[in-house]
């Protein structure tokens, strides 16, 4: 099978190709004043000219051509694509052959400049093409020189550069152009041979890539399965508990009740684990946000009452702070909602009693900062890029909450980062940490899958 | 007035059960069902005073289709519907939101199993104004 460019990275190169060629005439039209009123070379200056422009137009026209194919960001088939390149290649052939017989013929030695085009042609286009393109090449320069040899066209001489009529020398000619011919094959073959490698280990690459995206959406899926069947079994046991601790079934003497709280308490937070999970997984299958202009006021307003209850009960002053400035927020406001709380819930747990806990916002010009201050236990610095990954718990958090889910973290990091945000912990210079999160003011889609390249 | 009747549509048995005991201790007369076509039966059967019901049996929407065959007939659109759900995150619906849309989730309550019986028995007494 032969590895091909996807079309997209050939519009790019042929975007490439035409600024390549705004240089080249540039170099063109210089030279040919240097060699002409510098060194007094003397050839047609007036003809190079017209070719400049000739190639200037043809320039244009082409970079016309690829926007039309571009317009609104749609994509050219691959045919189209290659069919546009292998036309530049032709017609640079074309005009460089013409190029060079206005300036000398076979005795300028710009005719390496061929081999830029095999390379080019052989690292864009299939095998086939470059060994066309190699064939046109020597056709068009070999007649030129023949023509000329046979005076059949006129001789435009370098004078001042090349004494003797080299273009008649049959040895010189044959020579050259047998050189020529096996330099173009051979450029041709080496470069395709390494480009075809190097595309089929890319689509390897690729291939591979996808196979990984795909076993870890089986992954989620199965997740999901597995946790949904397990948390409907949590359930029922939790239902079956509740109504024998609370006595409905008659009367537990001590030992009793208590070993029923101890199940009680396990399977309440077996049940948390598994809805956070549930939730996780959930989020990272669903494909998009469901986004709006949301007042940060309201948010505020609801992530604080619905840790209010927890605060008071351990005596920490819970207090917020927004920037006047910050209006509204973009996003999915149940989602930033529930970061939030995760972070507020958070904090007042390793925040020891009558500590503090602040929810700040601000805004830098990009984005809105939304901030929660504790005066906790704070986060081991080695363990500070950690604490995002699922199922990690810090060291100290763990001796202080042996049981959580390990995921609330993450679920925040997944919440910020499919809005386009960033987040991050810092412990504070007086203690306690601070966790930060970024939300982008503008109403990009980062969240959504870039088109490939 | 004697108790009110309460029909539980749930293929979960377990669940059913420990629902069951805590209606029963409350006095209702609790009737069971294990899936929506009984419980399509009881319903035009016994006349219920209020139905709860689970929303994924034994495919994956017979509550939500049982909820409107429900509220679409004049005979039955009175009673009230109380879903409940084990697995509100797998669907990634917002059901708290939605109960009481009449176009797509026409109940008049949620709530999430595990249901802590206090939880439940206030849930049921508002919907049964009997608070």
């Amino acid at each position: 099978m032969e590895g091909l460019l996807q079309s997209t990275s050939l519009v790019k190169r042929a975007y490439w190709l035409v600024r390549l060629r705004w240089a080249a005439i540039g170099v063109l039209m210089m030279s040919t004043l240097v060699a002409s009123r510098v060194f007094y070379v003397l050839l047609p200056a007036h003809k190079l000219y017209i070719m400049s422009g000739v190639l200037v137009i043809y320039n244009f026209l082409l970079y016309d051509l690829l926007n039309y194919f571009t317009w609104g960001g749609k994509s050219p088939s691959h045919k189209t694509i290659s069919r546009i390149i292998t036309f530049q290649i032709s017609a640079d052939l074309l005009i460089l052959t013409a190029i060079l017989h206005y300036s000398g013929g076979i005795e300028n030695p710009c005719f390496f400049y061929f081999v830029f085009h095999m390379i080019i042609v052989s690292i864009l286009l299939t095998r086939g093409q470059s060994y066309l393109q190699a064939t046109l090449a020597f056709l068009l320069f070999g007649s030129m020189v023949w023509l000329e040899f046979r005076g059949i066209i006129p001789h435009y001489k370098l004078l001042g550069f090349i004494s003797h009529d080299l273009y008649r020398d049959e040895l010189f000619v044959f020579v050259t152009l047998g050189i020529f011919l096996t330099t173009l094959y051979l450029v041709v073959y080496m470069t395709t041979s390494i480009s075809f490698q190097l595309r089929e280990r890319q689509e390897d690459y690729e291939q591979a890539n996808m196979q990984l995206k795909e076993k870890d959406r089986i992954k989620n899926e199965y997740v999901l399965r597995l946790t949904h069947d397990v948390k409907s079994h949590l359930a029922a046991i939790q239902s079956c508990l509740d109504i024998v601790s609370n006595g409905m079934t008659g009367q537990l003497n001590e030992k009793q009740s208590d070993l029923i709280e101890r199940a009680c308490r396990r399977t309440s937070k077996c049940v948390a684990f598994t809805t956070a999970l549930l939730k996780l997984t959930k989020m990272k299958m669903s494909g998009r946000l469901d986004k709006s202009m949301v007042p940060l006021k309201n948010i505020f307003f609801n992530t604080i009452a619905a840790v209010e209850d927890k605060a008071a009960a351990k005596s920490i002053n819970l207090g917020y702070e927004m920037s006047p400035a910050i209006d509204e927020i973009y996003g999915e406001a149940v989602l930033i909602e529930e970061a939030i709380i995760n972070l507020l819930l958070n904090a007042i747990k390793y925040t020891p009693e009558n500590g503090t806990v602040k929810l700040t916002a601000s805004d830098n010009n990009k984005d809105i900062i939304i901030q929660v201050r504790d005066t906790g236990i704070g986060v081991p610095e080695d363990e500070i890029d950690k604490i995002f990954d699922e199922f990690y718990r810090a060291s100290n958090a763990r001796k202080i909450e042996r049981d959580s889910t390990g995921l609330g973290l993450s679920i925040v990091k997944q919440v910020i980062e499919r809005h386009g945000g960033r987040v991050w912990a810092q412990n504070n210079p007086d203690g306690g940490s601070t966790f930060s999160f970024t939300l982008p003011k503008t109403a990009i889609n980062p969240g959504e899958p870039p088109s490939t390249v | 007035m004697g108790k009110a009747r309460i029909l539980i549509v749930d293929d979960d048995p377990d669940i059913t059960e420990a629902m069951k005991i805590v209606l029963e201790n409350e006095g209702y007369n609790v009737l069971q069902a294990k899936d929506g076509q009984e419980g399509m039966g009881k319903i035009k059967d016994e006349r219920p005073d209020l139905v709860i019901m689970d929303v994924m049996m034994n495919t994956l929407s017979e509550g939500f289709v049982l909820s409107r065959e429900l509220k679409s007939d004049p005979r039955y659109k009175h009673i009230p519907i109380l879903m409940v759900t084990a697995v509100k995150e797998r669907t990634g619906i917002d059901f708290e939101g939605a109960a009481g849309d009449d176009t797509w989730l026409p109940v008049e309550g949620f709530l999430n199993k595990p249901i802590k019986p206090e939880v439940l028995l206030s849930k049921i007494k508002s919907l049964l104004h009997e608070q």
